[in-house]
């Protein structure tokens, strides 16, 4: 059973940023491991550093020395108290959030690794064929939903006609356009045709999107039963959920279904796990400190530096989109492009960036693809640095060459003003407003006025800035486990016209062709070569300004041990958890 | 600055000057205070020679320092520069929120009391509806569907504590209007409303000198609370509210964010309250 983490790839690039790009950063390991890093002699000493490798080798990577008696002894059963951010409206969906409840009760078929390679899940074996338009998943054979009926290739193949009719958006976002139709050979062999070939589709079945649901339950129960409490194969079942509160996850006794990266099989050692919303930071991480939670999501970073030597602190770079300003390319001052690379060079990012997150989350220079993820066109990081008098320069080109008493830059005796919409404690955390601020002040001697919208979850999942005249430019991300993300955030049509996740709503047939090409291409390497041009292309362009990445964090009591966040979106794994005396 | 000309005794008449000395030290102190404040709000640049918007990144969360008397925060903005330029809409929301609510509170409150046993059941009825929800609640849902800004906010808090001086003023109203010297008024001939004007108005307003007083420090409170669960100004305004909103996350790491705004809140609501106190015990005193 591999129950190794995937070892540090070394590379001759900045140890820093290989650390980033395999993904997932335990704290201290890495430091180990990426020997003359930044600091690194100093954080390896201290109690973080051994602490992080204990974590690890109570797992039995090996990776750390002979430490371990600390750990203690293993308990069986229990149950997790584990305070996270955000409390989503349902649990299976489209987003994000939802993904990292689902995932706690559903299986998918396949799942991602750190390093990018695809291992089996429910799905025991794949293969495609040579026109890469049909794929046959081979089922793991024994496993039953929940609910008493079988996992097999009929049911999985309804949970691909479920998604596409309409089930799950974001299943819709990567597939839509590709599924064709899925049939079951027989009891474990399922066979789904493609229109044309799609090389992210593994990657993209990672995800807890793609969670697998008891057939029968979607047929019987209520859109609104299956999305509250789905009926999967999981480690665990949906038990009560006190809105606002908190949702127990119930152990499934007759679990027998981990994926291969799973560090065991067989059932989950606790017997449950209390997962509540905490959006508060403070409480949140007061919560793990007073023992009131044994578990914590998102670390506030100001705590970051007091939770290391105290508990185990996990840290994932989530791929796909990182946190961008899309840049609004139809409607007011962005329309032009010289206004656009000159907001790109008016700020010092990094500066804004690791002052707010005081160094904990990376800088994203890119404003289409994050770090971790793989196909991603490091070349074009160094694009726009901070430089005002360039920036300066573009704007006189583009004829906002006037000034008000303000020092605001004019045009006709229009501001050059910028609204800049942003889903606060939604999309955007504390931080992330503190980074725009820094950013509003910045570019203020260029010219730039900058208001900063902060929005409210119902308003902008309600739809109530998606249209071009909502603002100038808006902040999100969108994790996806491939650079395939370009085509959910750049094509020009999609089957409910407009595009809605294309925030910049930039349309170039040109671009949108290198997407399209690399989503056929034959090999991964040659669909990220596609996918880094159209990252060049799109950067030229400057449509999008990246900020920071996306990251999932998790810190865990010192009793608790085998927590992990797994490679696809740093979605947190509690199947193999156990507490320890 | 010479003492000579700052002598009041050679400017004002000695009476006045006895009589400021017999202000005790308290209330001495809050309308420093107060007028410290009002200073802030009407020229900041005056008390401070910074942006309360600059940035400095390198000096981010630094601690109270000769430089910096109440540190900076997490982009290197001045703390104490923002609490002063914080303090215009502080003191703003403060007036603007007791103006609005002694002004529906008198209109209720006198009607109430003078017209009738309909309009005081009507009004009655409704004030008592209004009591069932806390001010703070009130506040919020009319934040909440109107959107944060300083006007929401004034009207907020203004709209949430009208009630309570509504029955004020009709409980004024009632005494006034049953007393001795109003009866005598209409004895004497006078008109209904020369009796309201000169009568039973200005007895029945005069005790509320010292509550407007009071509930300005209230009403600052109420907006800090406001901004502080976030249906405030948004940040970065330096307003009291927000920058304690602001601050919270760095409470392990940088106590000054949240103490010293805090402070500001303390200072001007204690001593708009020991004006209050003061304006009341002399009224009283003056009535007996």
């Amino acid at each position: 059973m591999t129950n190794r983490q995937p070892a540090y790839q070394p590379s001759t690039t900045d140890p820093s940023r290989s650390r980033l790009r395999n993904g997932l950063s335990v704290i201290g390991r890495s430091d180990l491991r990426t020997n003359g890093g930044k600091g690194a002699g100093r954080r390896a000493a201290s109690a973080a550093a051994l602490l992080g490798v204990l974590a690890l080798t109570a797992c039995g990577s090996g990776s750390g020395g002979s430490a371990g008696a600390a750990a203690g002894e293993k308990v069986d059963g229990g149950t997790i108290r584990y305070a996270h951010l955000q409390e989503p409206p349902c649990i299976y969906g489209g987003w994000v959030q939802q993904a990292y409840l689902s995932r706690q009760v559903l299986d998918s078929l396949v799942s991602q690794t750190e390093d990018g390679s695809i291992v089996p899940w429910l799905a025991e074996e794949w293969s495609v064929s040579e026109d890469q338009l049909t794929w046959t998943f081979k089922l793991k054979e024994g496993v039953k939903f929940t609910d008493g009926t079988p996992v097999d290739a009929q049911a999985v193949s309804d949970n691909f006609e479920y998604w596409t009719g309409g089930g799950n958006g974001t299943v819709q976002a990567y597939i839509q356009e590709y599924y064709e139709s899925s049939k079951a050979v027989d009891a474990s062999t399922l066979e789904v045709k493609l229109s044309a070939p799609y090389s992210p589709l593994l990657s993209a079945l990672s995800q807890g999107y793609f969670g697998i649901q008891s057939a029968a339950a979607l047929k019987e129960r209520t859109e609104q039963q299956n999305c509250e409490a789905p009926i999967g194969s999981g480690p665990f079942t949906v038990g009560d959920w006190k809105r606002g509160e908190s949702v127990t996850f119930q152990q499934n006794p007759d679990y027998n279904s981990a994926p291969q990266n799973a560090k065991h099989q067989g059932p989950a050692y606790v017997d449950s796990v209390v997962w509540s919303f905490v959006q508060d930071n403070t409480s949140r991480f007061g919560s793990l400190a007073s023992g009131e939670s044994d578990a914590i999501g998102e670390v506030p970073t100001v705590d970051f530096e007091t939770a290391k030597p105290q508990f185990q602190v996990q840290q994932y770079i989530t791929p796909g989109r990182p946190v961008t300003l899309s840049l609004n390319t139809v409607e007011g001052p962005f329309t032009d492009t010289k206004v656009r690379q000159a907001f790109a060079y008016s700020a010092d990012r990094k500066a804004v960036v690791d002052s707010a997150f005081l160094g904990v989350v990376p800088f994203e220079p890119n404003g289409t693809v994050s770090q971790s993820t793989p196909g991603y066109n490091a070349e074009i990081a160094g694009e726009y640095p901070f430089d005002q008098a360039k920036a300066n320069a573009l704007l006189d080109e583009a004829g906002w060459t006037e000034r008000n008493a303000d020092g605001i830059r004019t045009k006709d005796g229009q501001e050059l003003a910028i609204d800049i919409v942003f889903g606060l404690n939604s999309i955007v955390t504390t931080e992330g407003a503190t980074a725009l601020q820094n950013l509003q002040e910045q570019v203020k001697p260029v010219g730039f006025k900058v208001n900063l919208l902060p929005v409210t979850q119902a308003d902008l999942f309600g739809g109530a800035y998606s249209t071009p005249d909502s603002y100038d430019a808006q902040l999100g991300y969108w994790t996806s486990p491939t650079a395939g993300i370009l085509y959910i955030n750049f094509r020009q049509n999609t089957a409910k016209n407009p595009n809605y996740a294309n925030t910049a709503f930039y349309n170039n047939a040109e671009i949108e062709d290198l997407i399209l090409k690399a989503n056929s291409a034959p090999s991964t390497e040659e669909a990220n070569t596609f996918y880094a041009q159209a990252q060049q292309r799109l950067s030229d362009e400057a449509v999008a300004v990246g900020l920071y990445t996306q990251t999932s964090t998790v810190a865990t009591s010192q009793n608790l041990q085998d927590v992990w966040l797994e490679a696809s979106q740093g979605e947190p794994v509690f199947h193999d958890a156990y507490f320890t005396e | 600055m010479s003492t000579s000309t700052l002598n009041p005794s050679a400017n004002v008449p000695a009476a006045a000057w006895q009589r400021l000395r017999e202000v005790p030290l308290l209330p001495a102190v809050a309308a420093a205070v107060v007028l410290f404040f009002v200073l802030a709000a009407l020229t900041p640049h005056l008390l401070t020679s910074r942006d309360p918007f600059a940035i400095d990144l390198p000096n981010a969360l630094q601690a109270p320092s000769l430089a910096h008397p109440f540190g900076t925060d997490q982009s290197g903005r001045d703390l104490y520069t923002r609490v002063v330029y914080g303090t215009r809409e502080s003191l703003l929301i403060g007036l603007g929120a007791t103006g609005l609510s002694m002004a529906i509170a008198v209109v209720l409150g006198v009607v109430s009391g003078l017209g009738g046993k309909i309009f005081d059941g009507l009004i009655n009825r409704s004030l008592e509806v209004l009591f069932a929800f806390p001010v703070l609640l009130l506040a919020m849902l009319f934040v909440t569907v109107y959107g944060p800004s300083v006007t929401t906010q004034i009207v907020a808090v203004g709209l949430g504590t009208a009630p309570g001086y509504a029955r004020m003023i009709r409980g004024q109203v009632l005494a006034v209007k049953n007393s001795g010297y109003v009866e005598a008024a209409h004895a004497l001939g006078h008109s209904r409303w020369t009796v309201l004007r000169q009568h039973v108005f200005p007895n029945a307003m005069r005790p509320l000198v010292a509550v407007v007083t009071l509930g300005i420090g209230q009403s600052i409170v109420w907006a800090s609370g406001l901004a502080f669960l976030g249906l405030g100004v948004a940040p970065p305004s330096p307003e009291w509210g927000a920058l304690l909103d602001a601050g919270r996350m760095f409470i392990t790491r940088a106590w000054w964010l949240e103490v010293m705004p805090g402070l500001a809140i303390v200072a001007i609501a204690l001593a708009a309250t020991v004006l209050g106190h003061h304006l009341q015990k002399k009224l009283e005193g003056a009535r007996s």
